[in-house]
């Protein structure tokens, strides 16, 4: 699935809302803060594009909030403002980290054949890429099955396809134009 | 009937069938078609096999499976595991379904003409043949017979495989239907398991459609590696992009991106009107709005851009870009960018 021009537009669309709430203010100087401001509308945007059916999405949103609640609420126009800013993100970490080392334990009573051996490095393997990707996509961590977890970057790597073209034409734009 | 008696013995002591077992085992939930025959094809199934004489019964229930031992004796009933082989119970719906058509002969004949024509007819020369015989208790004859039918089935099933019904088809359902193939397991936690691997393998290969360079890569690590890359590689574009747009002249305004989607709107279209042209250059300045169709930017005199310039280069690009073409052409800096988070949140 590629991203379709009326994902692109609605995320554009999203985008400028976002911005738009910056613009009253005027005092920016730093580009620093003007790229914060522009990557957290962006994400934003991308996220609410989804309106909260994917996980992703919504530790997303959550993970903006913690760093400028206004533009969260003000861009979500308070339909899920408040469920999604106020809801806890579960705490799983822990209890996976507990079950790792208890099941590491067990491992090492238990015999092992030559086959297994090599059956167990390989699902080690693929345990490790996993734990890779979940700390990529955001909101990883708390998703609790790999069926979930491939569904939601699926997704989220069209949405970032979506970002990246959109911006970029914005960028290019904006340098073409700045040029003259 | 003293196979009767047995058999109502057993289903009265409760004895768990293997087969009913596996029956209920192996639709999680229930399925529509399958627990509407269950009842009636374990009683159906069975009271039509009871009809049959025993011999033939049992020759029957155990054709399909590989054990041929068990193929033999009433005693051998005690010990009968009905195949867990959900083939099985196909056929035994298909005998309870055709038992009440024709309670002798169209059994094995129903059963076969679903899979192929000639291992069917053969079937219903040997019925002949055992209705003949069906009196006579000679075992070896039974199980010649029986092995005679074990091959024309082993070469049925071979040729239709049942295969697992697709994920997809799985999930528009409620319940869960899978079939197992032949020669595997088929408790529930096993085809559970199955099901759920074939999830995960049809959402990785769509997986790698998207990411490119992942088609001629094999092993699920290895695919796994390039897709984390490449999450990372399309997040660190977006920081980039980000960066170079907030350091671009900050007389770029940010009322610009919003007639930039004002523009988008009918020019996604694609409907590239000269009217949209024309809009561009008289624009107007809106502070608070929220309707982007009908915001225009007001654009200062000394700072007006020659169309003709522009127009060219993004006619030019058009088809490599969708949003280039537009943007340029709006191209207008008038204003500076003003975030200012830290200000905000305080």
């Amino acid at each position: 699935m590629q991203p379709t021009s009326s994902m692109k537009e609605e995320f554009l669309k999203k985008w400028q809302m976002g911005l738009q709430i910056y613009r009253p203010l005027i005092d920016n100087t730093s580009v620093s803060e003007r790229r914060k401001a522009i990557k957290l509308s962006a994400d934003v945007a991308m996220a609410s594009l989804r309106k909260g059916t994917t996980c992703w999405s919504r530790a997303l949103i959550q993970k903006t909030a913690t760093e400028d609640n206004f533009l969260v609420r003000q861009m979500l126009s308070g339909i899920k403002a408040e469920t999604l800013i106020n809801k806890k993100l579960p705490k799983v970490m822990c209890h996976r980290k507990i079950v790792r080392r208890s099941k590491m334990i067990l491992r090492r009573r238990q015999s092992r054949s030559a086959i297994e051996e090599v059956a167990a490095k390989a699902r080690k393997l693929i345990k490790k890429k996993t734990q890779g990707l979940r700390n990529v996509v955001p909101g990883g961590e708390f998703m609790s099955n790999d069926v979930l977890l491939i569904q939601e970057t699926l997704d989220y790597i069209v949405s970032l396809q979506t970002q990246v073209n959109v911006m970029r034409s914005i960028v290019d734009a904006a340098e073409a134009g700045s040029e003259r | 009937m003293d196979l009767s008696g047995r058999f109502g013995a057993r289903s009265g002591d409760g004895v768990p069938f293997r087969e009913a077992a596996a029956l209920e085992s192996l639709h999680i939930g229930g399925g529509e078609e399958f627990r509407q025959m269950v009842p009636p094809e374990n009683a159906g199934g069975f009271a039509a096999l009871l009809e049959l004489p025993p011999t033939q019964a049992v020759e029957l229930l155990h054709s399909s499976s590989s054990s041929a031992s068990q193929a033999t004796t009433l005693h051998s009933l005690g010990t009968l595991s009905f195949p867990s082989n959900p083939l099985l119970m196909e056929r035994a719906s298909r005998f309870s379904v055709i038992a009440t058509d024709n309670q002798q002969n169209g059994n094995v004949s129903g059963e076969t003409t679903t899979t192929s024509s000639v291992p069917s007819n053969e079937h219903i020369k040997t019925e002949p043949a055992e209705t003949e015989t069906c009196d006579q208790a000679a075992v070896e004859k039974q199980s010649n017979r029986c092995g005679k039918r074990k091959e024309l089935d082993k070469k049925v099933k071979s040729s239709t495989k049942k295969k697992n019904k697709s994920s997809e088809e799985n999930e528009k359902l409620p319940y869960v239907h899978v079939r197992a193939r032949r020669g595997q397991a088929t408790d529930s936690h096993s085809l559970a398991e199955r099901a759920r691997r074939e999830k995960i393998n049809a959402r990785m290969k769509l997986l790698q459609e998207l990411v490119p360079g992942c088609d001629k890569i094999q092993g699920t690590a290895l695919v796994l590696d390039e897709i984390i890359n490449h999450v990372q590689s399309l997040q660190r574009q977006v920081e980039m992009l980000s960066m170079r747009l907030a350091s671009v002249n900050p007389r770029i305004d940010f009322n610009l991106d919003t007639i930039l989607a004002s523009e988008n709107g009918s020019l996604m279209d694609g409907s590239f009107n000269g009217a949209t042209m024309q809009l561009a250059w008289p624009l107007q300045v809106m502070e608070t709005e929220q309707s982007y169709h009908h915001r225009q930017l007001q654009q200062p005199p000394s700072q007006q851009w020659p169309f003709d310039g522009l127009n060219q280069p993004v006619w030019g690009r058009e088809e490599n870009q969708d949003h280039g073409n537009d943007h340029n052409n709006l191209m207008v800096g008038s204003t500076s960018l003003h975030p200012n988070q830290v200000k905000m949140e305080l």
